[in-house]
């Protein structure tokens, strides 16, 4: 029998104890996977959120920037205006090279005239836009026409209808976004000529009009010239534009990062906790498991297994089981933040992406050693000393060292120690001489035992 | 084996009870005619028919949890495993849930039942293959634990 299919029947010889190093195995591995994804999932989902806006600077009105970050970021809609004069002046701005404003509308909750509540609406307008229009071109070959629109990956046209209703007015979806994880993949970009006759339209379709203010924007993206430093552009604008807050592209949704790391930092210490519990637990369901295996793995010792080879045994054990438990606790893991993403985005309060594939399979053999490590970990001390214990003691029940001490005189003058092996209630002993155990019971005349003393402080021990 | 039965009850709970709770009927939203009179939204069917799938998993459960022989701990492992599939199928394709991606049900009531399906779906093979090692007649380990 070679040392897997060993392990093997030792792990189906104690089932409960199996299942509970497996169940922490589980933890382990679904825990440390979970903080993974949803950290890294976030961090992703941040940088492709800020990749599609594709400006070094935005300048929103002054106090919009988290109503603005939050409605790019998860998608809740928000209504802010500064002077469409704003965009010249930022425009004029030293080491500027191209600025385009962008309207943020929203429509109606619950309305017959609207096919989706409260969606988030970015106007743009094609003549000036340095975001969605090179992308338009690559992906449609061309500008949208009036009443054509693009949306997030998770915007769709209801089963049975050809297109839209935005306020009363149609409109054709014409291609989607990639996945970003953020609020853009449930938002519309449409054109400012699409928006201006959405509204006219609304006026006599809708069960309230569309209020466009006139000359009014809800943000300027701003392009600045290769070569020179976003951060004094910025500072420059916030200088000389009042009422306007310009958000450097690396520092959008601070918030969201704070809050992100706020989560990662609770969610490594309570991993942290897991691990410290289930290295504890662990060691102890071995360390009891150990005690109660004694006699059969003084009985493997006694056939002739190595010390080496009960350790491996007993390892192997826990390795098969913190990989059926880690393969387990990855696979649900992965199913259930697959199933359950959509809940977690709104629960959490930040967005979220599935990582890449190498990402992901990184995570998941992070995940998986994670737990290995761990048990493994747990397993050691315990397998190590049972491994170590001389095989007539093991055999004995309940054991421990001997309180008294005797000695076996052999052939050249050499003694050996003997060992209490038992438990000192029962007061067995153990005495080895070369090449075979022999075992005395405390309490028995010794002395018939030739070439042997013994120096037990309460009886003496004998052959049994 | 013990272990399996306990986890089939435990998700015959979820699979059975949940979607009561997250079906759009039950937050008060269901579909409105010309006439003023509402129907009940697919994910209200859905919940009504959880229960069949539940039922019998409870079933299914409290025996393999009683059992010991091994031809009963197989056909309930395959009973089990064969109604995690149908709890699956209930939300996806035999009945179905609302359209938009943004309602309740497909939230939180069709990731429940497929999550709970699969799960049950996954212990019910597990059951098939440490019942179908065990050696024929009565199913018992070393420890004679179950």
């Amino acid at each position: 029998m070679n040392l897997i299919r060993l392990a093997l029947r030792n792990i189906a010889g104690n089932s409960f104890r199996s299942f509970v190093v497996l169940l922490c195995a589980l933890l382990i591995s679904g825990m440390a996977l979970t903080t993974g994804m949803i950290v890294s999932g976030a961090d992703n989902s941040l940088r492709l959120a800020m990749d599609r806006l594709g400006a070094d600077i935005i300048v929103v009105p002054e106090g919009a920037a988290d109503r603005i970050e939050s409605a790019l970021l998860l998608g809740h809609p928000t209504q802010s205006w500064m002077p469409a004069s704003v965009v010249d002046r930022v425009a004029a701005a030293m080491d500027v090279q191209a600025v385009s404003p962008q309207l943020y509308l929203a429509t109606l909750s619950n309305a017959s005239c609207c096919t989706v509540s409260d969606m988030f609406l970015i106007v743009f307008d094609p003549r000036t836009d340095f975001a969605v229009t090179p992308w338009l071109e690559k992906t449609i070959g061309g500008e949208l026409r009036l009443g054509e629109v693009i949306g997030g990956t998770d915007v769709f046209v209801p089963a049975g209808e050809e297109k839209i209703k935005l306020y009363g007015y149609l409109v054709a979806l014409k291609a989607k976004i990639e996945p970003t994880g953020t609020g853009l993949d449930r938002s519309l970009f449409l054109t400012l000529e699409t928006a201006r006759e959405m509204a006219r339209v609304s006026r006599t379709k809708a069960e309230k009009p569309l209020e466009i203010p006139q000359d009014s924007v809800s943000a300027v993206m701003v392009k600045v010239r290769p070569g020179c430093n976003p951060r004094a552009v910025a500072l420059n604008i916030s200088v000389h534009i009042k009422g306007v807050t310009p958000i450097l592209s690396p520092d959008m949704f601070q918030s969201q990062r704070k809050e992100l790391a706020g989560l990662r930092n609770g969610v490594v210490m309570a991993l942290m906790l897991i691990l410290v519990f289930s290295v504890l637990l662990i060691g102890l369901i071995f360390s009891m498991a150990a005690n109660e295996r004694r006699r059969e793995l003084g009985v493997l010792r006694a056939l002739g297994a190595t010390r080496s080879f009960v350790f491996r045994v007993l390892l192997s054990e826990a390795g098969l089981l913190a990989l059926y438990g880690g393969v387990a606790g990855t696979a649900l893991t992965i199913l259930a933040v697959m199933l359950f993403r959509k809940l977690i985005i709104p629960t959490l309060g930040i967005p979220f992406l599935v990582p890449a594939l190498p990402m992901l399979v990184a995570l998941i053999l992070g995940g998986l050693a994670c737990s290995l490590l761990t048990v493994m970990l747990a397993a050691m001390l315990p397998a190590y000393r049972i491994s170590h214990k001389d095989p007539s003691i093991a055999m004995r029940e309940q054991g421990h060292d001997c309180p008294g001490k005797c000695h076996q005189s052999l052939p050249g003058g050499q003694e050996e120690s003997c060992r209490r092996s038992a438990a000192s209630q029962s007061g067995d002993c153990a005495w080895r001489v070369p090449g075979n155990y022999r075992l005395f019971r405390l309490g028995e005349d010794h002395a018939a035992e030739p070439g042997c003393r013994a120096y037990p402080p309460h009886s003496r021990p004998r052959v049994i | 084996m013990k272990a399996i039965g306990i986890i089939f009850v435990l998700l015959a709970l979820v699979i059975g009870v949940m979607p009561q709770f997250m079906n759009c009927s039950a937050q008060g939203r269901a579909i409105e005619l010309p006439g003023g009179r509402t129907i009940p939204m697919k994910c209200h069917w859905t919940a009504m028919a959880a229960p069949a799938v539940a039922v019998p998993l409870l079933i299914v459960g409290g025996l393999m949890f009683f059992s010991r022989r091994r031809e009963t701990l197989l056909a309930l492992s395959l009973l089990g495993a064969v109604l995690g599939i149908f709890a699956v199928l209930l939300p996806t394709y035999l009945i179905g849930v609302c359209a938009s991606d943004e309602m309740l049900c497909n939230i939180e009531m069709k990731p429940t039942m497929i999550f709970s399906g699969v799960v049950t779906l996954g212990a019910g093979l597990v059951g098939l293959a440490l019942a179908g090692k065990s050696r024929p007649g009565l199913f018992t380990d070393a420890a004679g634990s179950d």
